[in-house]
């Protein structure tokens, strides 16, 4: 896999991301995954925490979209090649000349984005339904924080999707995956109330990273250091997802032209 | 006799086949996965959240209402894809082909599923007294176990209806993901009805394992028998309506397709 593809077929990039976008919203498990489920997990989370702090409201926005950006790079993201073996597709995907890596690169890209739908549903719902005035303590960080996980999520996802296609087994604990990172990511709690050994787990979790930046900037009015720092992390972590994602998409496409399993259900 | 007999062996096929078909469950990885790690990681998840809104002291709130919630997992999940998954299957006209009794086919779809609701119940309260330390020493164990009982087949007969209206959407798992998402909301597993506006504690009132939590909370701080018996008539009472609606609307499916000609149409 090389990443300079992904900038030299740029057009293409947009073009599957476009695609991808018209395709998905019509679905209705991507509908759901996006906008219905955060903002049911939103209603949740402002019954239940609606006391505990002065801007709590938002704190469960940015918290139950987060829930919604996990969730559809789970769902989503993570079966954005399966879903092409499923429809028969993939192997002609595989086979024509645009890299293979540009056309994933495009789909995880409009999957991220189209996710961010979840906030703005929770959003709309503490604000008009729930009546909350809504405020964000600093919104410019907050903004750079969102394009930054926005990355983040997408190289993440582009280091799921092929191993979900290559190791089934791992695939088959998909659903039991969605809870333990709303925990451990600390989404919409604290990851303080978790036991300490818990702890170095969340750091490995880029998704962890975006929740403090988001949260930092949007509720906690956190110092720069703290926010400069998460950034850090989810750059290093996206790096680091992009080369492990480099060397499973050679391995794929290996399996895919010498094994010539790639569509084997 | 013969027709008994006959009618005996398919809902015990009909419930067998529907349940293994469904899930593939040959391999116990994905039951563990699906059936007992997923549901802890529920638990976890609002129970922390719970702890954090309220504190501590009331994790067992949170840890009871979510146990016994999981029979929705089964309830909602299982029942819903055990019919809606004919049409994927392809299976939907010859079930509505065949001269089998309707009812019998109809019910014998869940009938697996309250046993494995009931089972997940089980094995949800047991992670609550390993990992949050729920006391049982006062409960009334065998009025528990009837009120796990009746609570997921109560859930079981909403994921009958709710099946059947799979069979007029494309969406399936839009019906399911919902209506299993806003029980964690209206049932009271997570939040205190008392809470809820009157518009939402109405709907809460009409859903099936409101009064199962209900119940299972109130013999967990040491109540009897007699004082959970109407909680547990009530929502027996519902499931019936529910499971009937499910029969009648299941019906109305089978003729008007028929008639339409839209059987494996949306």
């Amino acid at each position: 896999m090389k990443f300079k593809n992904i900038f030299i077929h740029w057009r293409a990039v947009l073009i599957v991301a476009e695609v991808t976008i018209k395709h998905q919203m019509i679905d209705g498990f991507i509908l759901f995954t996006i906008i219905v489920q955060p903002i049911l997990v939103a209603t949740l989370a402002l019954f239940m925490l609606k006391d505990t702090a002065q801007n709590a409201a938002m704190f469960v926005v940015v918290g139950s979209g987060l829930t919604g950006l996990w969730s559809s790079l789970l769902f989503i993201s993570g079966n954005s090649i399966n879903v092409e073996r499923w429809q028969g597709t993939l192997e002609t995907l595989v086979g024509m000349p645009t890299p293979f890596e540009v056309v994933v690169f495009g789909k995880n890209l409009a999957n991220v984005i189209q996710s961010l739908l979840s906030m703005t549903g929770a959003y709309l719902l503490a604000s008009i339904f729930f009546g909350y005035s809504l405020y964000m303590d600093q919104p410019l960080l907050f903004v750079i924080s969102l394009f930054l996980s926005v990355f983040a999520f997408v190289s993440f996802g582009l280091t799921i999707a092929p191993i979900f296609v290559m190791y089934r087994e791992v695939q088959q604990w998909q659903n039991a995956m969605e809870f333990p990172v709303y925990i451990l990511a600390g989404f919409l709690f604290p990851i303080l109330l978790l036991p300490g050994w818990t702890t170095p787990i969340s750091y490995l979790l880029p998704p962890y990273w975006a929740a403090v930046a988001l949260h930092g900037t949007s509720t906690a009015n956190a110092p720069i250091q703290q926010t400069l720092f998460a950034w850090g992390m989810m750059l290093v972590f996206s790096m680091i997802d992009l080369f492990i994602a480099s060397r499973l998409f050679k391995v794929m496409l290996h399996k895919a032209r010498v094994d010539a399993v790639l569509d084997v259900q | 006799m013969k027709t008994l007999t006959s009618n005996l062996r398919l809902f015990w096929q009909g419930t067998l086949l529907s349940y293994v078909a469904l899930f593939t469950w040959l391999r116990p990885i994905t039951y563990t996965a699906s059936k007992i790690v997923s549901p802890l990681m529920q638990m976890l998840f609002f129970t922390f959240l719970g702890t954090f809104a309220t504190g501590p002291e009331n994790a067992h709130f949170y840890v009871i209402g979510n146990a016994v919630q999981i029979a929705a997992l089964s309830g909602i999940y299982g029942v819903v894809l055990s019919i809606g998954g004919e049409r994927w299957s392809g299976t939907l006209v010859y079930l509505f082909g065949t001269p089998a009794n309707r009812m019998t086919m109809f019910f014998g779809r869940a009938f697996m599923h309250i046993i494995d609701g009931a089972i997940g119940v089980v094995v949800a309260f047991t992670w609550g007294v390993l990992l949050f330390k729920l006391d049982l020493t006062q409960t009334n164990l065998p009025a528990l176990v009837l009120t796990i009982a009746v609570t997921t087949l109560s859930t079981c007969a909403l994921g009958l209806l709710m099946g059947c209206l799979s069979l007029l959407t494309a969406n399936v798992m839009f019906v399911n993901n919902t209506v299993y998402f806003m029980l964690l909301i209206f049932s009271g597993a997570n939040i205190d009805l008392n809470l809820l506006p009157s518009w939402m504690q109405a709907f809460s009132n009409i859903l099936p394992l409101t009064r199962g939590i209900t119940s299972a909370r109130a013999l967990i701080a040491g109540a009897g028998m007699q004082e959970i018996l109407p909680l547990l008539a009530q929502e027996l009472g519902i499931g019936l309506i529910y499971g009937l609606l499910g029969y009648f609307l299941f019906k109305w499916v089978e003729v008007s397709a028929k008639r339409r000609g839209t059987l494996e149409t949306i």
